[in-house]
């Protein structure tokens, strides 16, 4: 790649992820609906009855990072939107290489997963008053599971070749992650092959390095839990993009 | 005024799989020309446009415009076309304004150039009102208006319209092929595709007919007109004739008859030998107790043209499986 190339390229990027949020913040409602299953969740199971404040600073770690996943996945699948509506043709038909596209898209799944954490932690500490013991070791955290959530949703817009496909798929990935990827239920103390299978998910590093950054403030933990957030990070994307390209250039 | 040839095909050829959408495609179109391929839904108009703007990879063949190769310098190629696709593909939950703000950005005007040029084509199409407005609550013929404004952010010196009038009201369609019209006379180069006879006919000023991915004529419309091998037609109306299909059968089985379909109103039949055709249909008619109401010689249509060439009238075949599938595989987002 030519030098003098780089700038242009990444313009490209950012109009197009700005492109993709701006129509995503648009629409108050698909952000509103989108937030609200996961505060809806923190609110029932921090009421349930004899819960402690213990369990209460499990908990909202564990939802900050199952909405990051939430927020990165579905703003990611707009792609298989933006082509069943065609308006995908418009991005093909401009002089703009297919890099640009897919790291636009990466941004713009990555803001939205940042994003969407961010208010529900806001909302989790400031109602519940659970605070971060490290929170910049926590936003650490944030960026890269939004990261690695959104290359699973571009593998998703790559399977998919239209919006309710995208939708099963997306779902029957996203919560066998919410039960095993220990937001909810200690890993740890699951039956035999779940804790195998948990480890396996990149929501359960997610979690694990989001509650050590919340209550131990461990660094050794958060610090592995970014290592495979990050390699899951390369590993998605390089299958994601791959998928993505193969459909751009036909 | 026109000059050397700005779009070059040759040989295009795309398979989907092994299902053979264009085949050896070849023709040229001139600067400053207004092109049109005209044929049936699944003829394989979509994948070659596809392929001349850089967005699908031909199997073979090759296209150059305005001198650069397609498959070797694409953006060199994108920079030079607006396309407008046959869907309005606008971001709807985005303003007028907004989208082509997007446009411009990716085609990489600068600021001021941006908003000039978003001033000029909003008012130019009449949308400067309306601009803020969300795209979704736009009607059909704003929505593709806007599509073509959106085709003309960055000045392309061609323009390539898929279906530019399909599923328009009579009037956004005339408003739309009075646009074209003007955008050519101001010196674009324009390649269309239409499904529609009358519009290859009236707007066109050379005509590419194609067949099942086949470019099976090419002329003016002119020359397709009278170059249709010896064979006349004759205009006929059966009085009382409210049903003028149920003669099209009868008719049809006569000796020297080629073709027989409605136009108009009126039972339109073809031949080579219109001398032995005129007493044969006229004598079958009377025998099948039908009278007589009109019957003319007349003038050679595109369409005639048209039937001479593929031997069907260009509605006749409902879309076929396959076609279903082409169709599904030249749009974007289908594998």
């Amino acid at each position: 790649m030519k030098i003098f190339k780089l700038p242009m390229l990444l313009m490209h990027s950012i109009y197009i992820a700005e492109n993709d949020l701006r129509q995503s913040f648009k629409s108050v409602r698909h952000v509103v609906w989108s937030l609200l299953f996961p505060i809806f969740m923190m609110f029932t199971f921090s009421f349930r009855e004899g819960t402690s404040g213990q369990e209460i600073s499990f908990l909202i770690p564990g939802i900050v990072g199952m909405t990051a996943m939430f927020g990165s996945i579905n703003e990611t699948m707009s792609i298989v939107w933006d082509k069943s509506l065609g308006v995908f043709d418009r991005i093909l038909a401009a002089p703009v290489s297919s890099t640009s596209i897919i790291v636009g898209k990466t941004i713009a799944g990555a803001v939205m997963g940042v994003i969407s954490a961010l208010v529900l932690l806001i909302i989790g500490s400031s109602l519940f008053g659970v605070s971060f013991v490290n929170i910049s070791l926590a936003l650490v955290i944030i960026v890269l599971a939004s990261f690695s959530f959104t290359g699973i949703g571009t593998i998703i817009s790559g399977l998919a070749s239209e919006p309710r496909e995208a939708m099963m798929l997306s779902n029957l990935l996203r919560f066998p992650m919410m039960f095993l990827g220990g937001v909810f239920f200690d890993i740890n103390l699951m039956p035999s092959p779940l804790p195998v299978i948990a480890r396996a998910l990149p929501l359960t590093y997610a979690t694990e390095g989001l509650k050590a950054a919340a209550v131990s403030g461990d660094i050794g933990v958060v610090l592995f839990d970014a290592i495979v957030l990050v390699a899951y990070t390369v590993g998605t994307m390089a299958v994601g993009s791959k998928m993505l390209m193969r459909l751009m250039t036909r | 005024m026109i000059s050397e040839s700005v779009i070059e095909v040759s040989n295009l050829t795309k398979y989907y799989g092994k299902l053979l959408a264009v085949d050896q495609i070849s023709f040229e179109v001139k600067g400053k020309e207004l092109f049109g391929l005209l044929g049936p839904n699944g003829a394989g108009k979509t994948t070659t446009i596809r392929m001349i703007c850089g967005m699908l990879r031909p199997t073979g063949g090759t296209v150059v415009v305005a001198g650069f190769d397609v498959s070797k310098r694409p953006k060199e190629v994108k920079r030079r076309i607006g396309l407008v696709p046959d869907i309005s593909n606008l971001f709807g939950e985005l303003s007028a304004k907004v989208n082509l703000e997007f446009m411009g950005k990716l085609y990489g005007l600068d600021k001021r150039t941006r908003r000039e040029r978003i001033n000029q084509v909003l008012e130019l199409f009449q949308l400067k009102e309306r601009q803020n407005d969300l795209v979704k609550y736009y009607s059909k013929g704003m929505h593709r208006r806007l599509t073509i404004a959106a085709a003309l952010i960055h000045q392309p010196e061609i323009l390539v319209m898929d279906e530019p009038t399909s599923g328009l009201d009579a009037q956004t369609a005339r408003l739309v092929r009075e646009i074209i019209i003007d955008l050519n006379k101001e010196g674009r180069t324009v390649l269309l595709t239409t499904h529609q006879i009358e519009e290859a006919d009236r707007l066109c000023q050379r005509v590419g007919i194609i067949d099942r991915g086949h470019l099976i004529a090419l002329n003016t419309p002119e020359e397709l007109k009278n170059n249709t091998e010896g064979m006349r037609a004759l205009e006929i109306k059966v009085l009382n004739g409210v049903d003028q299909q149920r003669w099209l059968p009868i008719i049809s089985e006569a000796e020297g008859i080629d073709k027989v379909f409605l136009a108009e109103g009126k039972i339109r039949v073809l031949s080579k030998d219109l001398a032995h055709a005129i007493p044969t249909v006229v004598n079958l008619i009377d025998k099948q107790g039908g009278k007589i109401e009109s019957i003319s010689v007349a003038q050679p249509t595109l369409e005639d043209a048209f039937i001479n060439l593929t031997g069907k009238t260009i509605r006749e075949e409902p879309m076929s499986k396959e076609d279903y599938l082409k169709r599904r595989l030249s749009r974007s987002g289908m594998r």
